[in-house]
C-alpha cells in the first residue's frame, strides 16, 4: 500500500523537474551552414497585418543581411508567448507591454526591444445601427460586451465611466455571435475584426480604447535580459531587420500579405490589405518618424506602469522602469550579430 | 472510519504536495511556471469570496448539465436497448458526442443559446451524455435472459418490463456511467464558461481561470483548477452515495462497506 504514494509523489517530482528543465533551458541561437544565427520568434497570434513587418523582413532578406535565420512561430488563442520567452524556450516573442510588466512582477526578466504599435489597436466595436455613438456612451449603458474582462483597459474604462450597468461576457475569436446579435458589443483590433466584417457587409462603429487615455505599447518584441546581455549583437540585428521590414511593409504590404494569407486562410488577402492600411497610423507617429519604427520612450513605459499600478494590476511601479526596454540607436542598428 | 481507508489517499495527497513543494524549492521554478503549494493556498485565501462564488456558479452549471445528461442518457440508452436496429442506427450518432471537440463546439453553443448558463449547461450535458448512454445500453443488453423470458411469459407490458426488470438490472452499469459523467460534466462546464460566462465578482471558475491565466496569476489559476476538481469530486461523491443507497441491499458492487 505504501508504494503507490511514493510512486505518485515521484511522478509529481518528475513533472516538476520537467517544469524546472523548461525554466532552465536556453537557446542562444545556433549557427547555420550559411553562417547565419538561427533564432525563433514566438508570435502571440496567427499571421496577419500585426506581423506584416516580420514577414516583409524575411521576404526582403533583411534578416539574412543582418546575419539571422529567423523562424516565425505562429501563435493563436492561449499561446503562452511570454512564458515561452521567459523560460528560455524561444529567444524572442511578441507580447503586449502590459503583459510584460505583469509577468516581470512574477519573477520573469523580459525586456522589450521593439514596439510595433505606438497606438494600441484594441477597440470595442458595435453594430453601425446600434444606438451607441461614443465609447463613453457605451460604457455608461447596460450593453453586453464580449471582452477579456481582466485586461487593464476594462478596469481603466470602469474607473473613467463607471460601467456598473454593463454586462461583460467571455470573449472568443468567433464573430458569428456578434453578427447574430445587433446589440452585442465586442472587443477587437481596429484593423482586424471590423475589416473582416466590413468585407462581409456587416457595418460596424469602432471605438479605439487608446482615445480614452490608456494606450500601452502593443505587439512588443521581447527577449530576456539574460539573452540580451549574452547576445547584444543578435538583438541589435533583430531590431535592425524589423525596422527595415516594417518600413518596407508600410510602403507596400502586398507581398507580405500574400505570404501571410497563405498561412492564415481565415483572413483573406483583401482583408489583410485593407487591415494594413487601417493600422498604419498605429505603427507610425511623430516619435517613430523622428527616430525609427518600433521606437520606445521611457515616458510611455512610466505612464503604463503607473496606470497599471493605479488600476491594481501591478503591486508597484518597477523601480527602474527605464530598464523595461532596450533599443539600439538608429544609426548603429544595422550591425550584424556578434554571435 | 477505518485507518486503512483514510491513510492511503491522505498519504498520496500529502506526499504529492510535499514533492511539489520540494521541486519548486529545489529547482527554483519561477512562480509564473509553477507556483509553490503555499502560494496557491494564499491566493485561494485572499480571493476566497470570488472563488466561493466561482465554485457555486460552476457547481450549478455542472450539476444542471449532469442532470440533463443523466436523464437524456438513460432515456436514449433505454430506447436503443429495445432493438438492435435502433442501436445500429443511432449509436454511431451518440458516439459522435464523445468525438466532437468541445472547445470548437462551445462558441457555436453561445451563438445558438446566448451568453450565460444555458450554453454552459449545454456544454456540460453534451460532454457528459455519452458515458451515460453507453453504460445504460450496456446494462440493458446484459439483462438476464431467463428473466426476460419470464416477463414475456407473463406478457408484461413494455413499460412494466423496463421499470421492473431492465432498469433495476441496469442500475450498476448506469451508476458507473454516471460516475464517469460526473467528472466530465465539470470539464464541460468549465469549457463552456471559457466562452460564454458573464464576468464580474461572481464569475464562475472557468472565467476566473481565464482571467488568472491572462494576468500570469498562476497561483490563483492553480487554486481555481483545484476548486474545479473539488466540484467534480463532490458531484462524483453524490453519485456514489446515490448509487450505494440504490444498490446496497441487493448488488455485490455496493456491499462491503464502502460507498
Amino acid at each position: 500500500m505504501l508504494r503507490s504514494p511514493v510512486r505518485f509523489a515521484s511522478s509529481i517530482l518528475l513533472a516538476s523537474a520537467g517544469a524546472a528543465a523548461l525554466a532552465g533551458c536556453g537557446d542562444s541561437g545556433s549557427t547555420t551552414a550559411s553562417g547565419r544565427t538561427k533564432v525563433s520568434v514566438q508570435l502571440n497570434w496567427v499571421p496577419e497585418p500585426e506581423f506584416g513587418g516580420f514577414w516583409q523582413a524575411e521576404l526582403d532578406g533583411h534578416f539574412e543581411r543582418s546575419g539571422l535565420e529567423v523562424e516565425l512561430l505562429s501563435g493563436g488563442p492561449g499561446v503562452p508567448a511570454a512564458q515561452l520567452v521567459a523560460s528560455g524556450k524561444v529567444p524572442f516573442g511578441v507580447v503586449s507591454g502590459g503583459e510584460m510588466l505583469l509577468i516581470n512582477e512574477q519573477g520573469a526578466d523580459l525586456i522589450a526591444i521593439f514596439a510595433t504599435y505606438q497606438g494600441d489597436p484594441t477597440a470595442i466595436m458595435v453594430h453601425a445601427a446600434s444606438p451607441w455613438k461614443t465609447l463613453e456612451e457605451l460604457w455608461r449603458s447596460d450593453a453586453t460586451i464580449a471582452c477579456e474582462s481582466n485586461l487593464p483597459f476594462v478596469t481603466y474604462l470602469n474607473r473613467m465611466y463607471g460601467g456598473e450597468k454593463l454586462k461583460l461576457v467571455a470573449h472568443s475569436t468567433a464573430l458569428a455571435n456578434f453578427v447574430n446579435d445587433p446589440m452585442l458589443a465586442k472587443q477587437c483590433f481596429v484593423f482586424a475584426e471590423p475589416v473582416a466584417l466590413e468585407l462581409q457587409g456587416v457595418p460596424t462603429r469602432v471605438f479605439p480604447v487608446m482615445e480614452s487615455g490608456f494606450n500601452p505599447y502593443t505587439a512588443v518584441v521581447v527577449t530576456t535580459r539574460k539573452y540580451l546581455d549574452a547576445n547584444p549583437g543578435i538583438c541589435r540585428a533583430m531590431v535592425s531587420a524589423l525596422r527595415q521590414g516594417w518600413v518596407a511593409y508600410l510602403e507596400d504590404p502586398t507581398a507580405a500579405n500574400v505570404a501571410m494569407s497563405k498561412l492564415n486562410p481565415a483572413m483573406s488577402l483583401e482583408a489583410m490589405n485593407l487591415g494594413a492600411t487601417k493600422q498604419r497610423f498605429l505603427v507610425e507617429d511623430e516619435v517613430t518618424k523622428a527616430n525609427a519604427v518600433g521606437w520606445m520612450t521611457v515616458e510611455r513605459w512610466q505612464t503604463l506602469a503607473e496606470q497599471m499600478t493605479e488600476l491594481g494590476k501591478l503591486k508597484a511601479v518597477p523601480p527602474a522602469i527605464g530598464g523595461a526596454y532596450w533599443q539600439p540607436p538608429v544609426d548603429a542598428s544595422a550591425n550584424g550579430p556578434d554571435a | 472510519m477505518r485507518l486503512a481507508v483514510v491513510v492511503p489517499p491522505v498519504a498520496v495527497i500529502a506526499g504529492s504536495i510535499a514533492a511539489w513543494w520540494l521541486a519548486v524549492r529545489f529547482f527554483e521554478i519561477p512562480p509564473y511556471l509553477l507556483p509553490a503549494p503555499g502560494a496557491v493556498l494564499d491566493a485561494v485565501w485572499v480571493d476566497r469570496e470570488r472563488l466561493a462564488w466561482g465554485m457555486l456558479g460552476t457547481a450549478i452549471g455542472a450539476s444542471a448539465g449532469f442532470a440533463i445528461a443523466a436523464a437524456i442518457g438513460v432515456a436514449i440508452g433505454s430506447v436503443l436497448g429495445l432493438s438492435r436496429f435502433l442501436e445500429r442506427g443511432f449509436y454511431p450518432l451518440t458516439l459522435l458526442l464523445q468525438m466532437v471537440p468541445l472547445v470548437a463546439l462551445a462558441p457555436i453553443l453561445v451563438v445558438w443559446l446566448g451568453y450565460g448558463q444555458r450554453a454552459v449547461i449545454a456544454s456540460s450535458a453534451i460532454v457528459a451524455l455519452f458515458p451515460v448512454i453507453a453504460n445504460t445500453l450496456g446494462g440493458m443488453r446484459s439483462v438476464d435472459r431467463d428473466l426476460e423470458e419470464l416477463f414475456t411469459l407473463y406478457r408484461a407490458r413494455a413499460a412494466s418490463r423496463w421499470w421492473r426488470l431492465r432498469l433495476p438490472a441496469s442500475l450498476p452499469s448506469i451508476v458507473t456511467g454516471l460516475r464517469i459523467a460526473a467528472g466530465l460534466a465539470v470539464i464541460g462546464a468549465i469549457v463552456g464558461e471559457f466562452v460564454s460566462a458573464y464576468a464580474g465578482d461572481r464569475a464562475p471558475l472557468g472565467m476566473v481561470i481565464v482571467s488568472a491565466m491572462k494576468e500570469y496569476r498562476t497561483d490563483l489559476m492553480f487554486g481555481a483548477i483545484g476548486l474545479a476538481a473539488i466540484v467534480g469530486f463532490a458531484l462524483f461523491g453524490i453519485v456514489n452515495l446515490c448509487g450505494w443507497l440504490l444498490l446496497r441491499r441487493w448488488h455485490a458492487s455496493a456491499q462491503g462497506g464502502s460507498a
